[in-house]
């Protein structure tokens, strides 16, 4: 993954349709400290290759919704990360 | 109290009713979600849970002090979501409240379920019966990308910003590369031109097509004749536009087409007289040349063979009869000889004659 400055080492966890396509229900990624949510997930896409169902997810980071992917969010290290696609509970 | 599980067992019913039972309660309200045998016409055989376990108990508790919020005489609730592999016709999910009044209970049970359709992160797959490819279902509620941001893929344009000219990414409100900022421009550009263009159409356009639009502020180009304004005093020399031939004065000027027809002889001045008059040229003048000359033809007859004929016929008869031609002459006088002028002799005395005759005797002396 190209970052710039300093990075950090994060989980990573995939659920349902994104887990099937990553292949893998989780992994360890090095990320920028500082980095806007839409530039990390789209980041996190490419490398999964998640692009097919890629406007339908959000993030999750310590397990809290990233509602505006427009935020800029701060990474430490051990953080965890969670790629969510459409829910479908109940 | 709060009951919030992930369980992989089966939901056992009159457990969730132990939970709930309070002596201060009235009410007690309990929304069992169940899994159904079909879907578009496919037999589901069972449904597959998933979660992020943490973070669903967490927004699973949140959605209790919400609740709590919203009503709070709730006495218990109770959120139950199981998982794995959940056979048809089992309970997938319980949510149960109670409260001293049935809507509290009531409403606060329906709201939840909406909640945790929206925002718990569960995911189902249904498995169907036969060769049919298994689903991971989406809630319609679900909680989704903002679609002002998914609908545009930022990182697919990378815009390099030197640092001198680094701005707080928040202030930047469009991030785009330079092709797309080109074609927005572009667009934008066009859309102006259109603009423009169609205004002036309609500025240049005569009023008279659609008077019901209003021309007093149209700022079409004019013709226009400036006359000062009589007893003005300001020293700007304020004049008004005398706008005599701008495109509003259109109707105003002469109709040239209208003016030349009535000239030409139309009545109305629409019709074009030009049918008129090839009528009327023969039957007056050519008309009245034909019959001097004895000559018979048909109105409607080629103008050019008739004045083809009747110059035969003028040929024909100077052939037979030279005299004729004094008859069709325009200006016979001039093609008359001369009448012989009188020649006034002059008459000499005898000196006179003496005297040119001593002339012409010294005449020849100085030339020998």
């Amino acid at each position: 993954m190209s970052t710039e400055g300093p990075v950090v080492n994060v989980h990573v966890l995939f659920f349902a349709k994104s887990r099937e396509l990553a292949n893998t229900p989780r992994s360890k990624v090095d990320v920028p400290v500082e980095i806007i949510a839409s530039d990390l997930l789209d980041q996190l896409v490419s490398r999964f290759g998640l692009t097919s169902i890629q406007n339908s997810l959000i993030l999750a980071h310590n397990e809290s919704y990233i509602e505006n992917l427009s935020d800029k969010i701060l990474l430490k290290e051990g953080d965890e990360l969670a790629i969510i696609p459409p829910l479908s509970g109940g | 109290m709060d009951h919030v599980k992930l369980v992989q067992v089966p939901i056992d019913i009159t457990h969730i009713h132990q939970l709930l039972a309070d002596e201060g309660c009235g009410a007690s309200s309990v929304f069992v979600g169940t899994t159904r045998n079909n879907f578009q016409g496919k037999t589901v055989v069972s449904l597959a849970y998933e979660a992020y376990d943490n973070m669903a108990v967490k927004e699973m508790n949140k959605i209790c002090s919400d609740l709590r919020e919203k009503w709070p005489d709730l006495k218990h609730i109770v959120i139950y979501h199981r998982l794995g592999n959940v056979p048809v016709c089992e309970a997938s999910v319980v949510i149960a409240a109670s409260s001293p009044h049935r809507s509290e209970a009531l409403e606060s049970v329906s709201f939840a379920i909406d909640q945790l359709k929206t925002r718990v992160p569960i995911w189902k797959k249904e498995i169907y019966e036969g060769d049919n490819i298994s689903e991971w279902k989406e809630n319609k509620e679900s909680f989704r990308p903002k679609k002002s941001l998914s609908a545009f893929n930022y990182a697919a344009c990378p815009c390099k910003v030197e640092e001198s000219h680094d701005v707080p990414r928040s202030l930047v409100q469009i991030r785009v590369n330079d092709a797309e900022l080109t074609k927005r421009l572009e667009c934008f550009v066009n859309k102006k031109r259109a603009e423009i263009n169609s205004q002036n159409v309609i500025d240049f356009k005569s009023p008279l097509v659609d008077s019901d639009k209003d021309f007093s502020d149209s700022c079409a180009r004019t013709q226009s004749t400036i006359i000062k304004q009589e007893q003005s005093n300001c020293h700007l020399k304020v004049r008004r536009v005398n706008n005599r031939c701008g495109p509003q004065q259109m109707e105003l000027r002469p109709n040239y087409e209208f003016e030349l027809n009535k000239l030409m002889g139309s009545r109305d001045g629409v019709t074009d007289p030009s049918k008129e008059i090839r009528k009327s040229l023969p039957n007056s003048r050519l008309q009245a040349i034909e019959l001097y000359m004895g000559l018979t033809t048909d109105n409607e007859e080629n103008i050019f063979s008739r004045i083809k004929k009747v110059e035969n016929r003028m040929l024909q008869l100077e052939s037979i009869s030279p005299e004729y031609r004094h008859f069709t002459n325009l200006e016979p006088s001039s093609r008359e000889p001369p009448l012989p002028k009188r020649i006034k002799k002059k008459s000499y005395s005898a000196h006179e004659l003496s005297v040119f005759i001593q002339k012409i005797k010294d005449g020849r002396e100085i030339n020998e």
